[in-house]
């Protein structure tokens, strides 16, 4: 080992603490890079082998109901490899013990041999028996939820009849990776639950036998799936063909890619905040350290030492920093990486989820931090390579003290000596002072936003559930029916009021985009289920036009007054184009709502609906769950609290568990931050301060300099901090919001005033660590060298 | 000191200059200007010398008449503002930055009044230091004993008192075996006694080396160890004074 990388080790062995505080705050950027990335490829590769073994469908289409020889004339439209057909029913389910009614999703799989495609994958249990009655196949996130496993029973209302049910088998199916309700943006794995029987029987319950009301098609590799949708949707048509789609839209996938691009906006965003962070501490170390080996680099100059080689040596020390901070980022990756694998498993249904090392990620997260340690230290050691020789031989010119502003107020005899000294060390050394307040706001704004994140995450759920929706429970009809229905929930024990609604399937366009959505008909002023405003007014929805979530009206590109095109997928299918006529606020994402009396008059059709919001007196709750659960024309009947909860218990706490983890590295990195600043105004001041002792100030009152100095600039830089923190995590949102995930900018009171308090709490500590240290300054080698 | 009757193996290896009295330094009109218009310096103004293989010069004069200017520029640290300065016939002053780095790597040992050691590396490797730039270097613990410091090879710069450290520099300088020694007031931080020690080591490097040795110094009494003394003021040469007989060190009355 050369001597010159000898004082390099030793020079760092003096630094360790502060280039370890840099070294971590690099790591914590580079486990959340490494982690998100990895969690990114263990998806995709889980789903591209389930998909592939599982033979998941390119194109899926539902309709009314066709004979099963159309299902061989969409065999032979080109292009097309396979074709399933299959019944889909959404079903009542009555499980013991549970008081509120469960929506089941029915399908069916061929009374003999597998599925051609969206097979299944087996968890317990055994797969369906030709012939045996009554047995059924049970999706795996609602059993788990209700502890329920092979040989457990179940009752269903199958068009009107009470059928009770055994589990033969608990499956995973690759159409229901994400396992949730059509249409619903959370999971709800206790009152949802995908169900399969054999065909036959499903079929017979439902008057089906011999016919089909889904399909799926799987393409001949290379085929366009525009084609065959198209020709899908032609010949479909006279059997009530809703519009086929592609995997593209397929909602489960669609939720899959979802989370893939939220993964990604992570996978950036937060590696580039700490990534910053870190190479703002590389310079402030490195810049320091230059500063005060100036005197050693104009020796190693004048003996020969070229541009180069001093040039080298510096950006050893930033190399040192990176690879320590490199190794632990990884490691940390991979390990929270297995943890967060798991974790996906409550969201997530894959029959082999595991931890995949992006192995691309590891030259990206040397690359990246490397590049931040270099942008951090080119200036310092830049400044390094230039120093004139002789000019560094030369004793740096005395410092140049003045009375500071204070004192020139004419407030000097308020403020003590030391804060006195405090306030004229600012104000000769600004720059320092402000390198130091940009660290603690940096420190301040970190803490910021992953709490930005939750308190998004819990004004949504607030906001979805007391403020927009305050029914109690949403009762769906099998069909879309007369208003007269509402007579029959009206009458259902502790109904304190009910409003109709109407959900169907559309499509709007708009110039070159299109989404498919539920276009919700609502009353016009409805009191259970509202639509509000960005300002949370309720918007009463007009006789005429729509109203679009303001995400759809951006995906659209609309504005008020605009008209877009309204095509039914449903029934007549009408084609209309209706005005925009106003913007609700509605964080799970596009939706779009009209009146119910406007929206049937479109749709060409009576007086119909989809259901009803009701509300029910607390007291007779469990009589209406109990009735609600033999009501045979009630379908699907989402209960509010059930859902609710439910959500805290899976997604929120899953949600909990990323931000505690990030919530602890902007804590570390607060503190890493605040105690580097610490350390090296301390080694600034060494000399200064030992003077001072030497001249007869106390240990307190030379303290009290270091404290005062700290505590000035933290009273500027926190609320800064505060600011620029609210402006990255807006910055964060944007990157990570989607079209089915969007999170609003909530600031709260509490998240400011916790990162105000952890920095506080960390000066402080750093402070008292530094204090230990003024008292072991060495008073005669302070003053002779410099370290 | 270890006053050894024999140089050590590794000077000895060394030929004895033929060409003693040779011009080593060839310096005319130089100057050096520092900054422009109302506030410039005129540092040096028009400097005419010459150094000679061999010599030990003493360069006097009050604090701010250019000696540390003209040892920088001899040294390679600066580039003159006008006039010509020629090493052994090489134009020094219109060298390049690479140009002067190797110039002051093959050529160059500097001292100077701030020790500028190298506080986490022990005395051994102060010295080894410098010597990994040389091909040929002095091995560190015979430099250090050189200059009498046999016994305080793993000491580190703040384990030394000042006078150590300064012939820790001293031995650092000379390790790579320099052709040219320069010194920018050597003993302005030490005490007589100790500066009377660092004196003789430069002193002894000089004779038997045969190493040009140039040292600054304010103090009027060092003028006798010298060969010449070269006095200055407000950056020029204002008097040249050539000893017929050197003094020895030790009988430099303070
Ligand atoms: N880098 C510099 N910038 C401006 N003036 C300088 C610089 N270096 C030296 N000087 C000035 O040049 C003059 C000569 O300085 P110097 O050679 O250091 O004197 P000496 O070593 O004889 O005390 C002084 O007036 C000094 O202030
Ligand atoms: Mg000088």
């Amino acid at each position: 080992m050369s001597l010159l990388d000898r004082k390099l080790l030793r020079d760092l062995r003096a630094l360790k603490s502060q280039a370890l505080a840099v070294s971590l705050v690099m790591a914590c950027g580079l486990t959340m890079m490494v982690m998100t990335r990895s969690l990114i490829v263990s998806l995709e590769n889980a789903r591209a082998r389930y998909y592939e073994e599982y033979r998941f469908a390119d194109v899926f289409a539902r309709l009314k109901r066709a004979p099963d020889d159309v299902a061989r004339r969409i065999a032979e439209i080109p292009g097309v490899a396979a074709v399933q057909p299959s019944v889909g029913r959404m079903v009542t389910i009555d499980l013991a013990g549970l008081p509120e009614p469960v929506m089941a999703w029915f399908g069916t799989v061929p009374e003999r041999g597998e599925p051609l495609l969206n097979r299944l994958h087996l968890r317990r249990g055994r797969l369906l028996d030709p012939g045996i009655r009554g047995e059924i196949l049970v999706s795996e996130a609602f059993a788990d939820v209700h502890r329920l496993g092979p040989g457990d029973e179940l009752a269903a209302i199958l068009n009107g009849r009470k059928v009770p049910l055994r589990i033969a088998g608990i499956v995973l199916s690759p159409e229901f990776v994400f396992e949730a309700p059509p249409g619903a943006a959370l999971p709800d794995n206790r009152t949802f639950a995908v169900v399969w029987m054999n065909y036959q029987e499903l079929a017979e319950a439902f008057s089906m036998e011999g016919a089909f009301n889904q399909v799926s098609v799987a393409l001949e590799p290379g085929a366009s799936d525009r084609a065959v949708i198209a020709e899908l949707d032609r010949l479909l048509m006279p059997y009530g063909g809703l519009r086929a789609y592609g995997r593209r839209h397929h909602a489960s996938d669609v939720r899959v890619d979802d989370e893939i691009r939220v993964l990604l906006g992570l996978a950036v965003g937060f590696p580039i905040v700490f990534l910053a962070v870190g190479a703002f501490m590389t310079h402030a170390v490195m810049s320091r350290l230059i500063t005060l080996q100036r005197e050693q680099i104009a020796m190693l100059k004048a003996c020969g030492f070229g541009r180069r080689e001093i040039g080298l040596h510096y950006l050893k020390f930033a190399l040192v920093i990176v690879t320590v901070g490199t190794v632990l980022g990884v490691i940390g990756g991979i390990l929270l990486g297995h943890r967060l694998v798991d974790l996906y498993h409550l969201f997530f249904r894959f029959p082999d989820l595991h931890f995949e090392l992006a192995t691309g990620v590891l030259f990206a997260a040397a690359a990246a931090s490397a590049l931040a340690a270099v942008v951090g230290v080119w200036g310092a050691v830049r400044r390094a390579m230039r120093l004139p020789p002789a000019e560094a031989m030369r004793p740096e010119p005395p410092a140049e003290f003045k009375p500071s502003f204070v004192e020139r107020l004419g407030l000097g005899r308020w403020v003590g000596v030391s804060l006195r000294m405090a306030l004229r060390n600012l104000q000769r050394k600004p720059v320092q002072a402000l390198l130091t307040g940009v660290a603690l706001a940096l420190a301040t704004a970190i803490l910021i936003i992953p709490n930005a994140f939750r308190d998004g995450v819990s004004y949504v759920l607030d906001f979805q559930w007391d403020i927009v929706q305050r029914q109690s429970v949403a009762v769906s009809l099998v069909e879309p029916g007369p208003v007269r229905a509402l007579a029959d929930f009206r009458t259902l024990p502790g109904v304190v009021s009910t409003e109709p609604f109407r959900a169907t399937p559309v499509e709007l366009v708009s110039g070159p985009v299109a989404r498919r959505l539920n276009l919700i008909g609502l009353r016009a002023e409805g009191g259970l289920s509202r639509v509000l405003d960005a300002g949370l007014r309720q918007i009463v929805l007009p006789a005429r036009g729509i109203v679009l979530s303001s995400k759809l009206g951006e995906v659209l590109g609309v504005r008020i007054g605009d008209e877009v095109l309204v095509r039914s997928l449903e029934g007549r299918r009408v084609e209309r184009l209706v005005p925009v006529a106003a913007f609700a606020e509605d964080f799970a994402g596009v939706s779009a709502f009209m009146e119910l009396a406007a929206l049937n008059r479109l749709l060409l059709e009576g007086d119909q609906i989809s259901g009803a919001y009701v509300a029910v007196d607390r007291g007779q709750w469990a009589e209406f769950l109990a009735a609600v659960k033999e009501t045979p024309r009630a379908t699907s009947v989402v209960v509010k609290e059930a859902m609710r909860d439910s959500f805290r218990k899976t997604t929120a706490e899953s949600i909990g568990v990323l931000q505690m983890i990030y919530l602890l590295f902007a804590t570390l990195v607060a503190f890493g931050i605040v105690y580097n600043s610490a350390r090296i105004s301390l080694s600034e001041r060494a000399r200064e301060l030992a003077t001072l002792r030497v001249l007869g100030f106390t240990r307190r009152e030379v303290g009290a300099v270091l404290v005062g100095e700290l505590t000035l600039v933290t009273v500027v830089a926190v609320p800064v901090g505060l600011w620029l923190g609210g402006w990255l995590a807006r910055g964060l949102l944007t990157i990570v919001n989607t079209e089915t995930v969007r999170l609003p900018l909530v600031l709260t009171s509490f998240n400011y005033s916790f990162a105000a308090s952890v920095v506080t709490v960390a000066t402080v500590v750093s402070l008292a660590v530094a204090a230990r240290r003024i008292r072991e300054i060495d008073l005669v080698s302070a003053l002779k060298v410099r370290d | 000191m270890n006053a050894a009757a024999q140089p050590p193996a590794a000077l000895s290896a060394v030929p004895p200059d033929p060409a003693r009295g040779e011009v080593v330094f060839h310096v005319r009109g130089l100057s050096k200007t520092y900054g422009a218009g109302e506030a410039a310096v005129h540092a040096l103004a028009g400097v005419d010398l010459d150094f000679r293989q061999g010599e030990l010069v003493v360069l006097l004069g009050p604090s701010g008449s250019g000696k540390s200017t003209l040892l920088n520029l001899l040294g390679g640290l600066d580039t003159p503002t006008a006039g010509t300065l020629l090493y052994r016939g090489w134009d020094l002053g219109a060298a390049d930055e690479e140009a002067l780095t190797q110039y002051r790597r093959g050529e160059v040992g500097f001292v100077f009044q701030a020790y500028n050691l190298i506080p986490s590396l022990t005395a051994r490797e102060n010295v080894g230091l410098i010597g990994e730039l040389a091909s040929d270097p002095i091995p560190p613990e015979e430099a250090l004993r050189l200059v009498g410091l046999g016994a305080r090879l793993d000491h580190f710069p703040a384990q030394l008192s000042g006078g150590e450290q300064q012939r820790v520099a001293i031995a650092r300088a000379i390790a790579k075996r320099p052709r040219v020694l320069l010194c920018d007031e050597p003993t302005g931080a030490l005490d007589v006694r100790t500066g009377i020690v660092v004196l003789e080591a430069i002193e002894r490097i000089n004779r038997e080396l045969g190493t040009l040795a140039a040292i600054i110094t304010h103090n009027a009494v060092m003028a006798a160890m010298a060969d010449r003394v070269f006095s200055l003021s407000d950056g020029r040469v204002v008097h040249v004074q050539a000893n017929a007989q050197r003094a020895s060190v030790s009988t430099l009355a303070w």
